[in-house]
């Protein structure tokens, strides 16, 4: 029993990139209607440009602020010439495009950086352990738990708190109303779609750092943050949180003691939450409220 | 949803879509070699996508150099060009007899060759098997297949799990002591390595103190780091493979375990290692080749020497032990072509067994003939951080060398549990 303190909050941390993630995800999926399977593939394309600053000397620091910012123009790019056409199509269209988009940026990391994986590691200040009274625990996963932290605290201020994320907010609950009372709703769905991925690509900095960096391994903590945005219901900012981190705890206390189910435990916990209540722990109408 | 709005329904509806999509896997955009009809086709069923990918890929690299090789002799059977055809199996067991099926009955591919996981190389020995073609195991491991699941129509050319963990066992007791931890991968050639380290203890009294099953795929490794941090043993033995042992060994570095306790175990492959971060690249391993070493490729070795420049300026990079694996694999495989003078399962089989050949490393091997198990020595290596001044790749030290026939079972023994249906 000594090692569940330390696993719940392994568990924890895992559960924040579930959070973030299922973030990016949900904030493109409430407003546009597009469900984004190549955002695991923004996720990778951020690791690997971190890797390359990195291999060209450049600061670990700086790439890990700079590659997102390039991963979100490329993400931009994408969504002004071929998301943006299919907005008001069945998601299936936008569904069935990004899964393309990620099979076709599987191939390309392959031709540009190889098939092998690549090694990438956190900076120096950030390698060892700090004792936390029950556990030494890694440096660098401390960095995570803080880092991942401020991007949701960031999120939810940014979303209530200022005159941007009101129209979002808005624009989820009546597109047309906020364009007839003059918002430029493109414009708005432009920036949502770059939120999501500036959230995806640091978190794909990370996770490079974290775990391995490969042509697939964004695609890792894609399943597990879908099934994050279904535990914790959607358009629900709360819910991806606490669902996120329902799943991360539920995973690693669950490989602590049966690690052969630690692979299912998130989709039975789903469908139990799913059974009991259908809308997910924080579902609801509209988004973020 | 016709307003593009998601609702929970079609949420759902899609998410079980893309959950299926992911956890079978998508298919690979790979590329074909065309091929003429007079020429010979040589299927390849690899793990092209997945956590095995880039072991795939050098096989594949090691195979096409072997082919070309043949090719530039003038071909097989008195002047036939060899082609491959090349299908992604995404190392899933069941896709890969698929794709077994359809590389015979559909590109008419009479031979074939793959894979890199043992449960692959399984299903896809018994799927050719069921139509009498002739299949080379080249990657998978476990003792399996070329134990009781062995096929007369089945050979494998990288060593058996059981070869791998008497190869290390002795000299990783004798090294770091007795008390041992495994991380295990949770299929076929994680069970198969534990097999053999069990049968390992009974002779040096190796006390497990820990035994954790990981599923294929495991992205985080913190919840069985601390439970070895707790269990405080003498070595901690690492059975994982591909992506899982880069995640792996990456984590036991940032847990500090690396500087705590060593780490080691019956393989360890170039391709993960250098994914690997310097601070990362520990360890005392079992290894399956080598491209430095005279224990490994001789002093005087042309054809090892040929293969590693040629390999070098192809690719920019040394040729690894599954390049190894995929260039003796073809290479044995067009023989046997061109010794039967067919591509008869049975004529090749019989011309395979138990002839002796030298190839890329010292002192020859051949295809057991109970087992059809190529035997051929493994060597020991430990990692260094980085590479030498003049190469930037070569990170392994090697230190020992073990011949194969005291590392398999005895012949006598694996007649107990390999017992071939020939067709006549």
């Amino acid at each position: 029993m000594a090692h569940v303190a330390p696993e719940i909050f392994n568990g924890l941390i895992l559960g924040a990139f579930f959070a973030v993630v299922a973030i990016g995800l949900s904030l493109i999926m409430n407003l546009t209607g597009t469900i984004n399977l190549a955002h695991g593939s923004f996720m990778t394309l951020a690791g690997y440009l971190a890797f390359a600053m990195v291999s060209a000397g450049t600061n670990w620091w700086f790439a890990l602020a700079a590659a997102p910012i390039l991963t979100v123009i490329v993400g931009v790019a994408v969504e002004r010439t071929l998301i943006r056409p299919l907005y008001r199509r069945d998601p299936v269209y936008s569904l069935l495009l990004t899964f393309g988009l990620s099979l076709i940026a599987e191939e390309v990391y392959r031709l540009i950086w190889g098939t092998n994986g690549v090694p990438f590691s956190p900076p120096p200040s950030l390698q060892g352990s700090v004792s936390l009274g029950f556990t030494d625990f890694p440096a660098f996963r401390l960095f995570i738990a803080g880092a991942l932290l401020v991007i949701i605290v960031a999120l939810v201020v940014f979303l209530q708190r200022t005159r941007l994320g009101l129209r979002l907010r808005a624009a989820v609950q009546d597109s047309e109303m906020i364009a007839a009372l003059g918002t430029n709703t493109q414009l708005l769905y432009m920036l949502n779609f770059g939120l999501g991925i500036l959230i995806a690509g640091v978190a794909g900095v990370l996770a490079a750092g974290l775990l391995g960096l490969n042509p697939q391994s964004g695609n890792a903590l894609l399943m597990p943050a879908f099934v994050t945005v279904i535990v914790g219901g959607m358009g629900s900012l709360l819910g991806a949180v606490a669902g996120g981190l329902l799943i991360g705890v539920a995973i690693s206390v669950t490989t602590l003691f049966l690690p052969a189910f630690s692979e299912i435990v998130m989709y039975i916990l789903m469908a139990v939450i799913l059974l009991i209540r259908p809308r997910g722990l924080f579902g609801e109408e509209g988004i973020f409220g | 949803m016709s307003d593009g709005k998601v609702d929970r329904k079609s949420f759902l509806t899609t998410a079980a879509i893309t959950s299926a999509g992911l956890v079978t896997g998508f298919p690979a955009i790979l590329p074909s070699r065309a091929f003429a009809a007079d020429t010979l086709k040589v299927g390849l069923n690899y793990e092209y996508t997945g956590v095995y990918a880039s072991y795939a890929q050098s096989e594949t690299r090691g195979a096409l150099m072997a082919m070309d090789a043949w090719n530039a002799r003038g071909g097989v059977m008195g002047g036939t060009k060899v082609e491959t055809v090349q299908e992604d199996n995404n190392n899933n067991p069941g896709t890969a007899v698929e794709k077994a099926r359809k590389l015979i009955l559909v590109d008419k591919c009479p031979v074939q060759m793959g894979s890199i996981s043992s449960a692959v190389s399984l299903s896809t020995s018994g799927a050719c098997n069921a139509l009498n073609v002739f299949y080379i195991a080249s990657g998978g491991h476990a003792d399996a297949v070329t134990g009781e699941k062995c096929e007369y129509s089945t050979f494998r050319t990288c060593h058996s799990t059981w070869m791998e963990t008497h190869a290390t066992g002795y000299s990783l007791v004798e090294k770091f002591g007795k008390k041992w931890y495994m991380i295990i991968p949770d299929y076929a050639f994680g069970h198969a390595l534990q097999t053999g380290y069990h049968d390992v203890a009974k002779y040096t009294g190796i006390n497990f103190v820990g035994e954790d099953l990981t599923p294929l795929g495991t992205t985080d490794f913190s919840p069985y780091l601390t439970k070895v941090l707790a269990a405080k043993p003498d070595l901690l033995i690492v059975l994982v493979q591909g992506d899982d042992f880069v995640n792996c060994l990456k984590q036991v570095h940032q847990y500090g375990l690396a500087g705590k306790l060593p780490v080691g175990g019956p393989q360890v492959e170039l391709e993960a290692v250098w994914a690997l971060p310097e601070e990362a690249r520990v360890g005392f391993w079992g290894v399956e080749w080598y491209y430095k070493g005279a224990s490994v490729i001789g002093n005087n070795n042309k054809l090892a020497n040929d293969f590693i420049a040629a390999y070098r300026k192809k690719y920019g990079t040394p040729p690894t032990a599954r390049s190894a694996f995929g260039y003796i694999t073809m290479d044995r495989m067009l023989w046997a072509i061109n010794q039967a003078k067919s591509t008869n399962a049975e004529k090749m089989a019989k011309a395979l067994e138990n002839a002796h050949f030298n190839s890329l490393f010292e002192g020859g091997g051949y295809y057991r003939g109970v087992d059809h198990q190529l035997m051929w020595p493994m060597w020991v290596a430990s990692i260094r951080a980085k590479g030498t001044p003049h190469d930037q790749y070569d990170i392994f030290d090697v230190v020992d060398r073990r011949e194969a026939d005291f590392i398999e079972q005895k012949a006598a023994e694996k007649e107990k549990v390999c017992h071939f249906n020939w067709p006549t």
